[in-house]
């Protein structure tokens, strides 16, 4: 293959970071002097592209390596990069013809989403604390940004705000964590915490600081009690945006959870199991917790927009659920359930925005007699939430089956500790399911007040197409993906 | 990589609900001939494959996923259980398709409902890999959903829903059960494949306490399939609101999935987890048993009826499953074989009360076979199938069967038990005759409005006669489906 350090030399490891870097810096001068939406959208749009093709040569290529001594590219972070990578993408894409993207500040609006996604990646690339906190931060504080970028919409203030007051007290939470950490261990780097951990055992300033972390972290993944931003923000930023934070922000906390916590409790030395069944427990109860209000909640909702939140907020449940097994396998079936549903849940979300392109309405009763108005559409939202509720043959399915699998057993045989934490988690999928029928009703058996056909802009076609191939083939070849997750995995817990 | 020809029984129904999708519009006509021409070549395929086929060559095995950790092929294998089921879903399927010949409300997606129903079907009897099995277990789920939602009665959207969901988180639970049998034979021999071979040699040497509890997972999942009593809850409305064909698939293929996963399942990789439940079963059998009887004869509704006549019925599978004996199990599987084909006829019979009849209602009707003499003949002939007359294919599903379980109350000195069986006898034969007495004999109602009242059409009719044909045919000759089952039942009793 390709060798990409030919071409970066010692930035190697930050080779897709760059183009993002010189697409946030360069496009609102573009869109300045070009004053064409389009010219900005299309220069964006390019380099998220090659952007992911170099990513894809270094993962395919298994390049490992670091840069300035404090990013490091490995399977694991080439594979998150890729899932944020795709995230962009789609988001990028649809942006330019969604009716609800700003059109006044289109060069800021592409820099920030730009920004955002590069915070995500340089975290995934960092094994340190600060860098960690550093790279969260830039995601948040752009995000924020992007969420009051729909001006007209009252909604979208009040969404903006709250997510400020509440990513404001998250980080907050966060750094206090930290520097208890940083007293305690006299490090930030995680590998030197844990084994300072493992010679010290757990004390109360440690504990402490742990959980304040989760607690701050958890914001991030709208791990409940820590959830209630998440409806109105999904709900009141631009569609695109929405879909942006729940399936790529999303991620990143989830990644950040693996990275300071798996890597603390598990990885290396079996010394370091001191303070891991407390903290197993903890996240169980999270888990269930989350994944059952998410459920439960979401079945209430009359928005769409609004029970997709929902769903993300189980579906992070389910993937919390690595956190409390704390097994190299379930750790690869947790990121390939996150990659899973960057497509399923991506793909709704497309669906509904392009649908608010068309003119039809938020509510799930506006969605009635779709099935008549736009075949195409109704079919593959259907897929789209089968897929989530976990029916085969599609990728949620089969992300689902590695996943809570997990919990039952790994490498080492059955693990009865965990089943009944399995068991919540089934017991919630049946419980989504019937959110996800009701919208499929909606679709397929009630009658329509029109049945005027639906045309939507061809970008959000072809993102949602996208979205329906890799639900489809996922679900039958989980391999393709299946293959990095367990390389990642393996390159985070050596 | 091999092909075999089973994989066809897969394809040809896949390729033909897709052909029979796009015959919309103007070609909407085309439909129903188009999903014929497709199912009658795979019952023209399952019937060679029965007869001329040497079933141990038939074996595919495709590598599908491989992870460090687990193995997962796309493998398909008949045996004497399975082709047995492969025929009827074949021959249910087509049947259904010229039954419901006049369908008019869009029917090209009515029959490609029908024959995604008989992938799914097909799938899971010929899977020998839990993680198809699993797959297609789950994918008969969205056509039936969808043929009760589009095209039932006026409760449809609650049956059709309360069917989805009952029977899903069912079958997660039997997932979890799967998910432990294939760590623990990761944990015995080092490798995870989830292969029906692997596992099915492996697990009957795991713990007995593995395998009680695993059995208990598994044995749930499946018995709310079959239904058995106190699961049973979601089929009579899944029955009354599905429309007859929907109704023929559900009762006559769908519900033997429970029974055989049962059997294939948790007899044929957890015996010890099956001696040590075998009271559990017995119970839950008798209970079905004659509950569902005994429920039968409070129903007005003619297709509630034949629901409840059906848990009944799969109670006595799980009656003869429970026996844990050759011929208990035999037996079993033949009444299996022998439901499928009666239950097609009756609810034919209980559908066709409602389109031509315009009600199903028992108290309303009356004295109808003066005015419907083939519809009457029918219902008679279904009726008599099942409440075991002999001579016909329900005797060898029931007498038999009580006999094993007679002699296994014996040995166990419980001879008292048989009582139930006597009293599901004359439950069975008090709600069947009744009903056609009140139904076809006495004087003629004025309930309903007679002139509108028309006998069976032409292709009801064919459905109908092939169904009695068949259920004639094993009545007398029991033997062309018990050789196949004899081989299979000599094999598992092996293990016990």
């Amino acid at each position: 293959m390709f060798d990409m350090s030919t071409i970066f030399g010692d930035y190697t490891a930050i080779a897709p970071l760059i183009f993002l870097i010189i697409g946030a810096l360069i496009l609102p001068g573009i869109h300045l002097l070009g004053k064409r939406c389009t010219v900005t959208w299309g220069v964006a749009l390019a380099l998220v592209i090659v952007s992911l093709i170099v990513n894809v040569l270094m993962l395919t290529d298994e390049y490992v390596g670091e840069t300035l001594g404090i990013v490091e590219y490995n399977a694991y972070s080439g594979a998150m990069i890729l899932l944020f990578q795709i995230v962009l993408f789609l988001a990028v894409l649809v942006s330019n013809s969604s009716v609800e993207t700003t059109k006044l500040h289109v060069g800021a609006f592409y820099s920030l989403i730009l920004a955002a996604t590069t915070g995500m990646m340089f975290v995934v690339e960092s094994s340190d604390l600060l860098t960690i906190f550093v790279g969260v931060e830039l995601t948040s504080i752009s995000s924020y940004a992007l969420v009051s970028m729909k001006r007209n919409d009252s909604r979208a203030a009040e969404a903006a705000v709250k997510y400020v007051i509440i990513g404001g007290m998250s980080t907050a939470l966060t750094i206090y964590g930290i520097s208890m950490l940083y007293g305690m261990a006299g490090s930030t780097d995680i590998q030197t915490i844990a084994d300072n951990i493992a010679i010290d055992g757990l004390s109360i300033p440690l504990a402490v600081g742990l959980v304040c972390m989760i607690a701050g972290y958890g914001f991030k993944i709208a791990a409940v009690p820590f959830h209630m931003w998440a409806p109105d923000v999904y709900e009141g930023a631009a569609t695109p945006v929405s879909m942006f934070l729940a399936t790529g922000s999303k991620k990143m906390g989830l990644s950040v959870f693996f990275q300071i916590f798996l890597v603390i409790f598990i990885a290396g030395t079996a010394m370091s199991k001191v303070a891991g069944p407390e903290m197993q427990y903890l996240f169980a109860i999270i888990a269930a917790v989350t994944m059952t209000v998410g459920n439960v909640v979401a079945i209430a909702q009359t928005n769409i927009k609004r029970m997709l939140a929902y769903s993300s907020i189980a579906q992070a449940g389910y993937i919390l659920i690595v956190m409390a097994v704390m097994t190299e396998y379930a750790a690869s079936a947790g990121m390939f359930h996150m990659f899973t549903h960057v497509f399923m849940k991506g793909g709704a979300f497309l669906i509904v925005g392009a649908l608010i392109c068309a003119g039809v309405g938020e509510k799930i009763g506006d969605y009635k007699g779709l099935a008549k108005r736009s075949p195409f559409l109704a079919a593959a939202m259907m897929l789209f939430l089968f897929s989530l509720a976990g029916i085969p043959p599609l990728a949620g399915f089969t992300s689902k089956f590695f996943l809570f699998s997990g919990a039952i057993g790994g490498p080492d045989g059955v693990m009865y500790e965990w089943v009944w934490l399995a068991f919540i988690a089934i017991l919630n999928s049946a419980i989504s399911l019937y959110y996800y029928a009701r919208v499929v009703k909606a679709m397929y058996v009630e009658k329509g007040t029109t049945e005027e056909k639906i045309k939507i802009p061809k970008p959000f076609l072809a993102g949602i197409v996208i979205c329906l191939v890799f639900v489809i083939v996922l679900g039958v070849y989980p391999q393709l993906l299946y293959g990095f997750c367990e390389a990642a995995a393996s390159a985070l817990l050596i | 990589m091999e092909f075999s020809i089973l994989a066809l029984l897969l394809i040809i129904p896949l390729i033909g609900a897709i052909a029979t999708l796009c015959c919309g519009g103007e070609r909407q006509k085309a439909a129903k001939y188009v999903a014929g021409a497709f199912s009658g070549v795979t019952l023209a395929l399952a019937l060679y494959i029965m007869f001329l086929c040497d079933f141990g060559d038939l074996d595919m095995t495709i590598s599908w996923i491989e992870t460090e950790v687990l193995t997962i092929n796309f493998a398909l294998h008949v045996d004497g259980l399975s082709i047995l089921m492969v025929f009827l879903t074949a021959l249910l399927s087509l049947l259904v398709i010229v039954f419901s010949a006049a369908e008019k409300d869009r029917p090209q997606y009515f029959h490609a409902l029908v024959l995604a129903m008989e992938v799914g079907l097909m799938g899971v009897y010929l899977a020998s890999d839990y993680f198809l099995f699993y797959v297609m277990w789950e994918l008969t789920l969205i056509p039936m959903y969808f043929m009760i939602s589009w095209y039932g009665g006026p409760r449809r959207h609650y049956a059709a829903i309360k069917f989805f969901i009952y029977t899903h988180v069912a079958s997660l639970v039997m997932l979890i059960g799967i998910f432990a049998m294939g760590f623990e034979a990761l944990s015995m021999t080092g490798t995870m494949d989830f292969s029906f071979a692997f596992i099915n040699t492996v697990m009957p040497f795991a713990d007995e306490s593995f395998q009680i509890l695993v059995f208990a997972l598994l044995f749930f999942g499946f018995m709310v399939k079959m239904p058995s009593v106190p699961f049973h809850t979601w089929l009579p409305d899944a029955h009354v609101e599905a429309p007859t064909g929907g109704s023929v698939l559900l009762a006559g293929v769908m519900l033997k999935m429970g029974s055989y996963g049962i059997i294939r399942v948790c007899l044929e990789a957890l015996p010890e987890g099956a001696e040590y439940w075998q009271w559990v079963i017995i119970a839950i059998g008798l209970l079905s048993m004659v509950y569902g009887a005994y429920a039968c004869i409070a129903q007005s509704d003619l297709k509630k009826m034949v629901a409840f006549s059906s848990i009944s019925h799969m109670g006595m599978v799980m009656l003869g499953i429970g026996c844990l004996s050759e011929a208990g199990v035999m037996f079993a599987i033949f009444q299996m074989f022998a439901h499928g084909l009666i239950t097609g006829v009756l609810f034919m019979v209980a559908g066709m009360a409602g389109h031509n009849f315009g009600t199903r209602e028992i108290p309303l009707l009356g004295g109808m076979a003066g005015k419907v003499p083939i519809y009457a003949t029918f219902m008679m002939i279904g009726w008599m199938a099942s409440l075991g007359l002999p001579g016909l294919v329900g005797f060898w599903g029931e007498f038999p069967l009580v006999f094993a379980f007679y002699d296994f109350i014996q040995s166990e000195g419980m001879l008292w038990l048989i009582v139930f069986c006597l009293l599901n006898l004359m439950l069975t034969a008090g709600y069947y005759l009744w009903s056609m007495q009140r139904v076809l004999f006495g004087v003629e109602t004025t309930k309903i409005d007679m002139a509108h009242v028309h006998d069976v059409s032409k292709t009801e009719g064919i459905a109908m006669a092939v169904l009695v044909g068949l259920i004639a045919l094993f009545g007398v000759w029991p033997a062309l489906a018990l050789d196949y089952i004899g081989d299979y039942t000599s094999l598992l009793m092996g293990v016990f």
